[in-house]
């Protein structure tokens, strides 16, 4: 034990390292003509030493498969099956999503992630190069206008609301939406994600099986 | 190494790539895995807490704010599940008391320390025995601050932010945990 206080505090200050090179200095002085607070700062630092001796510790080897197993998967059917009997209220709320978008007119023209998803819109022009929806100079979109993973430009005229998920929407001076615009966050992304994925799922329940 | 995080992060986000997730399992498992092994004790729960905890990460990515380290936001899941379950059990941990079930370092758990010489090697072992028990035997609030501090050699202020603890509390943790250890080694 320290013989005082003040010097058990700053043997705890040298330890973390947060003492000038003055009081560093008048603490070795002191362990000099005392053994006490001498011994006690030897046995820390030897504590220390010890604890970070310890030798880093690996994982099992087949963890990183274990964990991988038990996601949700995107390819494996009993993957979202284990997942919505899981997550009731998420699977129930991706039904909903997807009632509610597919009474739109739905063309999802591809099915894989990070491609550009339109719905509501047939006469818009799709430029996956650049990875942009336009609605062209002169064009009407009667309803509403979905796009994910794409920036819409829009030089027409939309009458309903314009959605974009996970891109940007663009308004050119000529361009018109009625509606309001919206630019949805990773929130719902994700539950995004899981309605596609569904119906997916459940447009080749059958085949699959 | 965090633009690479930040890759795989991004194609999780984006097109779910879980590709790009089994990378940042295997990038972060051993640390995740050492923690929850020093904190509860025992490789079977290490290994349960591991598992859990980059399952809850998964699930909640969306939560993870991209500006802060991708490791404190992952070590925090972590201590909080063993803090969890530290709780749930009946407390075995005080600063007098011989621990039960505290396994050595056997099963799954892999030293590297092949360079070493036989001899040296069980003399080795035992220091980690001892370290590891004596760990174990700390409340969980002394234990979590001294691992990240000295196993995963962490600052005080990272520390602080996976704790979800003021800085000054961390080091209060540490310093009493030290303080244990110290009292303890002594008769050894
Ligand atoms: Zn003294």
């Amino acid at each position: 034990m320290a013989c005082q206080k003040k010097e058990e505090k700053q043997i705890d200050q040298y330890l973390d390292g947060e003492l000038s090179a003055a009081e560093r200095k008048e603490l070795f002085a002191h362990f000099e003509k005392c053994p006490a607070c001498a011994a006690h700062y030897r046995e820390l630092n030897k504590t220390v030493m010890f604890v970070q001796s310890t030798s880093h510790l690996e994982a099992p080897p087949r963890m990183t498969d274990q964990i991988m197993q038990n996601l949700p998967s995107r390819k494996k059917k009993p993957g979202w099956r284990k997942w919505g009997r899981r997550h009731p209220i998420m699977a129930a709320a991706a039904i909903f999503v997807l009632l509610m978008s597919s009474s739109m007119m739905s063309i999802w023209n591809d099915q894989s992630a990070g491609q550009i998803a339109v719905a509501g819109g047939e006469n818009v022009e799709v430029d996956h190069e650049h990875g942009k929806v336009i609605v062209p100079e002169g064009e009407v979109v009667r309803g509403d206008l979905m796009v994910r993973n794409g920036e819409v430009e829009v030089h027409g005229e939309i009458q309903g609301d314009l959605t974009v998920i996970n891109g940007e929407p663009y308004l050119a001076s000529a361009g018109h939406v009625a509606g309001d615009i919206e630019d949805v966050d990773q929130a719902l992304e994700w539950m995004w994600y899981y309605t596609k994925k569904f119906t997916t799922e459940a447009f080749t329940w059958n085949t699959e099986e | 190494m965090d633009a690479v995080v930040k890759r795989l992060i991004k194609a999780i986000k984006k097109e779910d790539d879980q590709d790009a997730f089994a990378e940042l399992v295997d990038l972060y498992k051993d640390k995740v895995y050492q923690i929850a092994y020093r904190m509860t004790g025992n490789s079977y729960e290490a290994q349960d807490v591991a598992q859990e905890a980059f399952l809850r990460a998964y699930a909640n990515l969306e939560s993870y704010d991209e500006s802060r380290k991708f490791s404190t936001w992952l070590f925090r899941i972590t201590t909080n599940l063993c803090i969890d379950r530290l709780r749930k059990k009946k407390p075995d941990y005080s600063l007098d008391a011989e621990i039960k079930g505290t396994e050595g370092l056997s099963g799954y758990s892999q030293l590297s320390s092949e360079e070493l010489l036989p001899e040296e090697q069980v003399v080795a072992f035992e220091m980690q025995d001892w370290v590891q028990t004596e760990i174990a035997k700390l409340p969980p609030k002394y234990r979590s601050a001294i691992i990240l501090r000295y196993i995963e050699d962490l600052s005080i202020k990272e520390i602080g932010d996976i704790l979800d603890l003021p800085d000054n509390t961390v080091k209060t943790h540490i310093h009493r945990g030290r303080e244990a250890l110290r009292k303890r080694l002594r008769n050894i």
